[in-house]
């Protein structure tokens, strides 16, 4: 019997309404970790509430029809501090969700009351145990770990669940088993690993041998087997897939359309597919923003993605993934950063980010399953 | 969890030119539905598993697919 191969129906071109925003409340960051692709991070330069404002205006009516969340996002979003934090929160209707991605280390009492009374979800960046931090560093260089784990023993003491973000930069064996028995210990509810990225201001290199990433992946899900406490987003990921191979619903994994998942940053500008690309120009692509909330409605610049001229190419370059790519189904097609970032351009495909953390990824989990079958079978 | 069986059947999985991921998952079949049955049970652990109503559940799976920051997959910030 001849099969023919699955072509993948989703992700054809862009929504005109995301599921989420993504804000950047400051460009300050209080920490100054190696890996950052940040280029404002050491400056402070605030969101004018204007713009909290022209942005709610846009999320209060999609709120409205369904769930609808506000990512606060690198750089350090509780480096705004509370009173001013609060200022840009209240434009949004109580529907709205928010979530703040935090390096935890100016979490206090004062922080859980504020987080509590808001209802903000807390995702907390951390890299494992102590020794595995040393790239998490402030300004004069000094280990930031005591200060995470202080922040995170606060939400402990307020009953604030939480998520983990976890980079790592050098994927070696033993070290999965590690990072996951150190997540059961934190207290985590779910878990993300991301294979560093050379990306933004981080030149440095991202290409591991394959056996390498698919050996860290394959230990990954050992280890998680093992005590499945928590949700680890590739792990979850990997195996919806595969379910939907064994089920012949493999085409209905991806969404139908790309996500425009608007990033605003400080000053109102807005960024398309990745937030990544904020802050950065190039003689090409110009600054890569599609408008600014403070000139023009959101809505209005969501209903254009094409003619930002690095979108259009983007859009090029999911196509050819699509065409050429057996893990398409699985993936989506590169992500936008990774793509300019490592090739320069929009329009290519394959990246290592592509190569680490969808491709190997997957390879890993079926490499566990394939050495793992019930003895009965 | 099952031992390491290490069958390693010579990858036939491979063999597929046309859809070679489908032919790779459908190889590991047998580990894979073991697995999947672990995972389902575990999300019931975490109570991920959505109410009939599909409204009251916190942390359904759907809630975890479509949310944002480093939950959201296929294309996300980090």
């Amino acid at each position: 019997m001849t099969r023919e191969r699955v072509r993948f129906s989703g992700m054809r071109g862009i929504a005109s309404v995301p599921t989420y925003v993504v804000m950047q409340p400051t460009t300050l960051c209080n920490l100054d970790c190696a890996y950052c692709y940040l280029p404002f991070r050491s400056q402070d330069r605030k969101m004018p509430t204007e713009v909290a404002a022209a942005v709610a205006a846009a999320v209060n009516d999609w709120a409205r029809d369904g769930r609808f969340s506000v990512v606060w996002h690198g750089s350090e979003p509780l480096a705004t501090g509370r009173e001013y934090f609060a200022e840009l929160l209240a434009p949004f209707d109580p529907g709205v969700e928010h979530h703040v991605q935090t390096n935890a280390t100016l979490i206090d009492d004062a922080w859980c009351e504020f987080l509590t009374a808001h209802q903000v979800r807390v995702s907390v960046s951390v890299d494992g145990p102590r020794e595995r931090n040393s790239e998490r560093v402030g300004r004069g260089g000094q280990p930031s770990y005591d200060r995470v784990m202080r922040g995170v023993e606060a939400l402990r003491r307020h009953g604030i669940g939480f998520s983990a973000l976890c980079v790592v930069s050098e994927p070696t064996p033993g070290l999965a088993t590690e990072l996951y028995d150190y997540f059961l210990e934190l207290g985590c509810d779910v878990l993300g690993i991301n294979i560093e990225e050379m990306e933004g201001v981080n030149r440095r290199g991202n290409d591991h041998p394959a056996a390498a990433v698919s050996g860290f992946w394959s230990e990954l899900v050992a280890a998680w087997r093992r005590d499945p406490r928590i949700h680890v987003r590739e792990v979850e990921w990997s195996l919806r897939y595969a379910a939907a191979v064994l089920d012949g619903t493999a085409d209905r994994v991806l969404p139908a359309q790309l996500d425009p998942i608007p990033t605003i940053a400080y000053d109102g500008s807005v960024v398309l597919l990745s937030p990544e690309l904020a802050g950065f120009s190039d003689p090409r692509y110009a600054d890569f923003t599609s408008g600014n909330v403070l000139a023009t409605p959101l809505p209005t610049i969501l209903g254009m993605p094409e003619r930002t001229p690095w979108i259009a190419e983007f859009l090029t370059g999911v196509e050819a993934c699509r065409s050429s790519c057996p893990y398409f189904g699985f993936c989506g097609g590169a992500h936008a950063a990774n793509r300019y970032f490592e090739h320069g351009r929009f329009d290519g495909t394959e990246t290592n980010h592509c190569r680490n953390s969808k491709i190997r990824l997957l390879e890993g989990v079926l490499n566990h399953a394939r050495d793992h079958q019930p003895p009965a079978s | 969890m099952p031992e390491t069986t290490s069958r390693r059947h010579p990858d036939h999985v491979e063999e597929d030119s046309l859809d070679p991921v489908a032919a790779r998952v459908r190889g590991a079949r047998a580990g894979l539905t073991a697995l999947l049955s672990e995972a389902e049970e575990a999300r019931r652990q975490r109570a991920e598993v959505a109410a009939g109503d599909g409204g009251s559940a916190v942390c359904a799976w759907n809630h975890f697919e479509n949310i944002p920051t480093f939950y959201n997959w296929n294309n996300r910030p980090r």
